[in-house]
């Protein structure tokens, strides 16, 4: 068995209480392995977006466990779990989320000002990551003078920029035409494949979605399908593997 | 995230929407300027009061006299001055000496250096060979070890074997004569001192005057409390009390008055103990605290006015600093989403108001530094021409910082409440909000 990197057992997240109470997950379990490219598919207010939350550490289960690298996360404290974020997460968002008015290369250098790393190293970081996503001769630009896609490229690359395990990406291509957005995949599977960076794509893109290498289905709070396709590229599985969950 | 990065950002932060940060800091430097401004006033007043104390005498010294004559001199200046008539001893005019046995407690008081008894001593008047015309002398005797504020010459010498001195002051040295006032200095005048007892059968006074050739050591600037009185050295102050008192018996030559140099550490506990044996002591911060505190009452009332106006800047802070929450709520919530703790979350914005602090203390110190100097320049010019050693505000670079970091402190206190509602956003409600 490969390395499970990500890991839920009996993921509940239940909002409000008595008469207002809302079951957002209803029992989630779920393994996610090193170097996969998962798809978490759903219509709007399925739970897919809460779903992310959690895994990403963002928010914390109501019931239920999630591990990371086989360590029990519900123990940590928010200092270790602010750490964890900042080292092995990247996150992408459909609207983008920059300081406007600072520069790209301020805007990709957040996460590294965030950890305390020293100055020099972390413009040389972040020019880095901005190479991948050719746009280092942006640096100096406003974020704002940018385009949809070439913003979405800078969120890109302050993602990668702590060299993290995993990118989570919530509808990255949803604000942007076919053509840039496409573009915009590309990249993120061009990280999946050459640098091993695990993908979780959060979208109702159902294109996007056959990209990836499996598809988590959700409706209502739990797990509807979950297919392995041939495109996992870098498990490299080739057979298709549907498993059906009952309702 | 390293303190440089969040104070830094805190500056760049306040760029970013830059009327309303203007506003908010000249609501501080509104407070700043005043408080500052009035420090300083408090520095340059408490400054000219300190030389003049100096030149009365120094903060050790202290002027003594029976508290029977001080309680007599204060009815007749404050009540209507009827004393009931006794037979007692100490309800006569006698009781107004200074006593023997008053003196020998007086010595061995702890913490008394110098205890002097003055003999009285007065003159008729004070010429020069450049004039025609005699002024009235009011002669003050010097004290020995005591620096005096001279702005010519220097003090009259206080050996034992010193020929005799005398230091005037500048409107006097003009008066005879001297237009250049440092010109007096080293040269010779005249004073005419009263024999009492020829007085009496004298029928022109200048029968009884003996003309005394005084050297001039030096000059001393006009200031409130030297009232125009000259200063005599000690060999010229017994010799006119010798003239003064010439053919009488020595009863008569009493003294009235005492001097003390005493520990200033404890000059109040000595007061009490001279007070206790009879004698009435009056430092000279007692005779300048009277002023001071009318001054000290003047500056109060700015003072809080400058803190009110500290007050309503530190509301403009809080009211600044919660739009700015409120328009960076989806920044908090990626600052959060990627790592950065509560306890950063909540310095970066008590940092950004501590910031808005800062500025508004570095305008009021420059703006109140030019203003107070301008000020100086005019005063010195006209209303304080009188007093060239009087500054009227004197900026002490520590004053001016502990009062840049008060309210630095306060600007910190007025940002806790918006940083406190920042730092507990929830990431993913923040990244949510449009």
């Amino acid at each position: 068995m490969e390395s499970v990197l990500l890991s839920t057992r009996g993921l509940k997240k239940i909002y409000g209480r008595r008469d207002t109470k809302f079951e957002a997950l209803k029992g989630i379990d779920l393994d996610i392995e090193s170097g996969e490219s998962v798809a978490i598919v759903g219509k709007s207010g399925s739970g897919k977006s809460t779903l992310m939350h959690l895994l990403a550490l963002l928010d914390k289960p109501t019931v239920g466990s999630i591990k990371l690298n086989g360590k029990n996360t519900s123990k940590l404290k928010s200092r270790r779990l602010n750490r964890l974020r900042n080292r092995e997460f990247g996150f992408v968002f459909q609207s983008f989320f920059m300081n406007a008015n600072d520069t790209v290369l301020n805007n990709v250098i957040l996460p590294l000002k965030i950890a305390g790393i020293r100055r020099s190293e972390r413009r040389r970081r972040a020019m880095e990551a901005l190479k991948v996503v050719e746009l280092d001769d942006k640096a100096k630009n406003k974020a704002n003078d940018l385009s949809g896609g070439q913003k979405q490229r800078v969120c890109i690359a302050r993602a990668i920029v702590n060299n993290p395990k995993v990118i989570f990406a919530d509808e990255p291509t949803g604000n942007l035409d076919s053509a840039t957005g496409a573009k915009i995949e590309d990249l993120l599977f061009r990280l999946n494949r050459e640098k091993g960076i695990t993908l979780i794509i959060v979208t109702h893109d159902e294109e996007l979605a056959a990209k990836c290498g499996r598809q988590i289905r959700i409706a209502d709070g739990i797990i509807v399908t979950d297919d392995t396709t041939k495109k996992s590229i870098a498990s490299g599985k080739k057979a298709k593997k549907v498993t059906e969950v009952k309702k | 995230m390293k303190a440089l990065d969040i104070i830094r950002d805190a500056n760049a932060n306040l760029w970013r929407s830059k009327l309303r940060s203007f506003l908010t800091i000249l609501a501080i430097f509104v407070g700043s300027f005043t408080i500052i401004l009035n420090s300083a006033i408090n520095a340059g007043v408490n400054d000219f009061m300190d030389k003049q104390i100096e030149n009365m005498g120094g903060e050790g010294y202290l002027e003594m006299m029976p508290t029977e004559a001080y309680e007599s001199a204060m009815s007749m200046l404050g009540g209507n001055g009827v004393q009931e008539y006794t037979d007692d001893k100490d309800s006569t005019n006698a009781s107004a000496y200074i006593k023997d046995d008053q003196i020998e407690k007086a010595k061995k008081i702890d913490g008394i250096k110098v205890f002097n008894v003055l003999p009285n001593s007065s003159a008729d008047y004070i010429t020069s060979s450049k004039t025609d015309k005699r002024y009235r002398l009011n002669l003050n005797l010097v004290v020995e070890g005591i620096s005096f504020d001279m702005s010519n010459g220097v003090s009259p010498n206080t050996d034992k074997n010193a020929g005799y001195e005398i230091a005037v002051n500048e409107d006097l040295a003009k008066a005879l004569g001297y237009e250049n006032v440092a010109d007096i200095v080293g040269q010779t005048v005249k004073i005419a001192v009263p024999s009492t007892l020829k007085c009496y059968t004298a029928v022109k006074r200048s029968e009884c005057q003996t003309i005394l050739e005084v050297k001039v050591s030096g000059t001393q600037a006009p200031g409130i409390l030297s009232m125009g009185g000259s200063r005599a050295n000690l060999t010229l102050w017994n010799r006119i009390n010798a003239i003064n008192y010439e053919g009488m018996p020595k009863e008569t030559n009493r003294s009235y008055q005492a001097t003390a140099d005493v520990d200033p550490e404890r000059i109040n506990e000595i007061k009490a103990k001279l007070e206790e044996i009879g004698l009435k002591a009056m430092s000279v911060e007692d005779e300048v605290g009277m002023f001071q505190s009318f001054f000290d009452a003047i500056l109060i009332v700015f003072n809080i006015f400058g803190g009110i106006a500290l007050i309503a800047a530190s509301i403009g802070i809080i009211n600044t600093l919660f739009m700015s929450v409120q328009e960076r709520t989806r920044e908090i919530g990626l600052d959060k989403a990627l790592g950065m703790s509560d306890a950063k979350v909540f310095l970066s914005f008590t940092a950004e108001a501590v910031m808005l602090g800062f500025w508004g203390s570095v305008f009021g110190i420059i703006v109140s530094m030019i203003v107070g100097n301008a000020a100086n320049i005019i005063a010195t010019e006209t209303f304080l021409k009188d007093f060239p050693t009087f500054k009227l505000t004197i900026f002490e670079p520590l004053t001016m910082i502990s009062i840049a970091l008060v309210i630095m402190f306060i600007a910190f206190l007025a940002g806790t409440l918006p940083a406190r509602r920042a730092s507990k956003k929830n990431p993913i409600d923040a990244l949510r909000y449009e």
